[in-house]
């Protein structure tokens, strides 16, 4: 049974920014919680081997909604306390400008973090094509040759044509080819895309932005449509994990009186299609999801989803 | 690069000159080199496109070609050229080609088009379908800012026609459809300026914006990449309809109009589908189209698959010829006797091709000096 964790902090939930030392305690409870064990190292080290390891951000929308900094940084530290070097830590998207938008500073080289778009100069893609299905792409050298594991960090929104951008099509930023793969509401190239080895090798943890969630018109950035979760979603498991956020979606457009994303013509049908290729689990009922509400003092409860 | 550094290129030969301009200019080298370099996004356009809608709901349809992609904000095309930004549709390539040559008119291959001279061509990143069989995948499948680009108005091709001397443009390498805007604007002031226009085209656009560029356009060729919808579907990624329709349409509008197909072994090479073609031209486009039948190599998704054996084209030429089709050439054989043109009265050689060295034989004008037939064309 896979394990999907929510951890909601009551702060943000109100509307505060949320620290770096708060993510920090937040990852503490999500990555216990997913794997049993007793501390944020050795649940890291349960979850990925050593080497380098990536961390893939979604930065369309500049500062409006991209993968939060002080979630980085706070999940980067958790790293390095657990034995990981700085120079094994590579904060990543397709480009730098977006990196730069979202306020991440570059770092290419030297004795510190990584941080880098797949256009920096010497990066790239790769030269061979990763065929699975109906899909072919080169996939980002940054995935190919940089680092041994991924952690997707993705943010959870509304997509006007896969119906869900969470974790498996963050993977869109990761290939030269994304815009040749939006028919079919993204199906079966979300599920596909993730199957190339380069791929579903290093992918190990899904970390999903959900502090603020757009559940209408997105990937773009519309105020109007957004609304304060206050949460990180947590799982090993990358269907599993989408299949929750896709729950949130749903939710949260049913509660503003949207349409389902059945009835928008835009069901993530994708998710469907990745679990029959055995990329995860997409049926809710059989999913262990623990979610946990950590209040100002860093006290944990147990919550619902919504 | 500024433009008296890039004049210097075009006209260079050189190793030791050219060597210096290998990531700028591979196809002007003979091969694509280096592609996935990268440039950054400041070398985009950012000007407005033609053809699309805003809708209702938010973001916008794009209107160019029958794919008719809705877009919302910060999102791009099939294409990968094409952005909305605040529900204003761009076109990111305007002025930013990323493959420029001088070629024969022959590579194009235009056989009926003023032969012996050439075409300055060029390209930008992109297109709109995604042919397994691509050869310029790396420039038509990439996104413009994973490439390199410089900038080129309109106004310096015509400037650089002038100084060299080359009488036509083609919109060629990868697929000028996706770069509409400025491929209209160059061969709206190329004929201001008597400079001819030629699309190389998969054909594979919408009926409004491809009449309003007519009367810009000298000659049309397409790429007709198989006479079956299902080998749009599953290997060109397109659709065989729109195709159809657009080629009937050019004839129409009495722009010159060549096709080229590729014959890709096992998957478009049967009789049944080389006389389902020839019949389809001989009853909407007439037996004067000149029909190309080009050799595969593999390339790109297709690398599994072997070249196309000269018998296959001599095959297809031979059913298109028995089915009436006067003018039926070989493409990619250098040297194959079914380069040339011969008079479809007399038989008499009237162009002789040898790869893209072209000998005019029999040729007096647009007459057979033999039999003083007339050859369809522009000559």
């Amino acid at each position: 049974m896979s394990r999907v964790v929510v951890v909601k902090h009551e702060g943000a939930l109100r509307g505060e920014s949320i620290s770096v030392a708060g993510y920090t305690a937040m990852l503490y409870e999500a990555l216990t919680a997913l794997t049993g064990e007793t501390t944020e190292a050795a649940s890291l080290h349960k979850l990925l081997p050593r080497g380098a390891v990536g961390m893939k951000t979604n930065c369309l929308t500049g500062k409006q909604n991209s993968t939060p900094a002080p979630l980085v940084e706070a999940l980067a530290g958790v790293l390095e306390a657990a034995g990981w070097k700085p120079t094994e830590i590579v904060v990543w998207d397709r480009t730098n400008r977006e990196l730069q938008t979202a306020g991440f500073k570059l770092s290419a080289g030297g004795f510190g973090r990584r941080c880098m778009g797949t256009d920096t100069n010497g990066v790239g893609y790769g030269s061979e094509f990763h065929s699975f299905g109906e899909s072919s792409s080169l996939v980002s050298r940054i995935l190919e040759e940089v680092v041994t594991a991924n952690i997707n960090m993705p943010v959870l929104k509304d997509h006007s044509i896969a119906g869900l951008s969470g974790g498996l099509k963050n993977m869109f930023g990761a290939i030269n080819n994304p815009n040749k793969f939006h028919n079919h509401n993204c199906d079966p190239h979300v599920a596909e895309v993730s199957m190339m080895d380069p791929i579903r090798s290093r992918n190990r943890l899904t970390i999903m932005d959900a502090v603020q969630v757009q559940y209408h018109n997105g990937p773009g950035f519309d105020r109007r449509y957004l609304v304060r979760y206050g949460s990180v979603i947590l799982s090993d498991d990358p269907v599993a994990a989408d299949r929750v956020g896709l729950e949130v979606i749903g939710r949260l457009r049913e509660r503003n009186g949207l349409p389902s994303l059945e009835k928008a013509g835009r069901p993530a049908k994708y998710l469907q299609t990745a679990a029959g290729l055995g990329l995860g689990q997409a049926e809710l009922s059989v999913l262990e999801v623990k979610v946990l509400v950590m209040d100002d003092k860093g006290h944990v409860r147990a919550g619902e989803l919504l | 690069m500024d433009r008296r550094l890039f004049l210097k290129c075009l006209g260079c030969s050189g190793a030791a000159a050219a060597a210096a301009h290998t990531y700028l200019w591979p196809e002007f080298l003979g091969g694509i080199q280096n592609a996935w370099a990268f440039g950054d996004d400041a070398k985009l356009s950012q000007v407005e496109a033609r053809y699309y809608k805003k809708l209702d709901e938010g973001g916008i349809e794009c209107e160019l070609c029958p794919r008719h992609c809705r877009i919302t904000d910060l999102e791009r095309g099939y294409c990968g050229v094409r952005e909305n930004r605040g529900d204003v549709y761009h076109t990111l390539v305007y002025g930013r080609p990323c493959s420029i040559n001088i070629d024969p008119i022959e590579k194009k291959p235009l056989n009926h088009f003023y032969p012996g001279t050439t075409a300055f061509s060029l390209a930008t990143a992109g297109c709109n379908v995604n042919c397994k069989f691509c050869q310029n995948w790396e420039i038509s499948q990439a996104r413009p800012e994973q490439i390199d680009n410089v900038e080129l108005s309109p106004q310096g091709v015509i400037d650089i026609c002038k100084e060299r001397g080359v009488p036509t443009i083609a919109y060629t390498y990868s697929e000028p459809v996706i770069f509409y805007e400025y491929m209209y604007d160059i061969a709206a002031l190329g004929h201001r300026n008597s400079i001819r226009s030629v699309m190389i085209t998969g054909g594979y656009i919408e009926p409004k914006p491809l009449n309003d560029i007519f009367p810009h356009l000298d000659a049309i060729k397409v790429d007709l990449k198989s006479f079956r919808e299902d080998y749009y579907h599953t290997i060109v990624n397109g659709e065989l309809k729109p195709v159809l329709e657009a080629l009937v349409q050019i004839k129409k509008a009495g722009v010159w109009l060549e096709i080229v197909y590729l014959v890709v072994p096992t998957l478009n090479d049967s009789d049944a589908e080389f006389t389902d073609l020839a019949r389809w031209i001989k009853a909407e486009l007439g037996v004067d189209t000149p029909v190309h039948f080009s050799r595969f190599h593999p390339q790109y998704l297709l690398r599994h698959l072997p070249s196309t054996p000269v018998t296959t084209l001599e095959r297809a030429w031979e059913i298109c010829r028995a089915e009436g089709l006067q003018f039926v050439y070989l493409g990619n054989v250098p040297g194959h006797a079914a380069e040339s043109t011969y008079c479809p009265q007399c038989g008499e050689v009237l162009i002789e091709r040898r790869g893209y060295r072209v000998t005019l034989r029999a040729l007096k004008g647009n007459r057979c000096g033999h039999c003083n037939h007339i050859l369809p064309g522009l000559f």
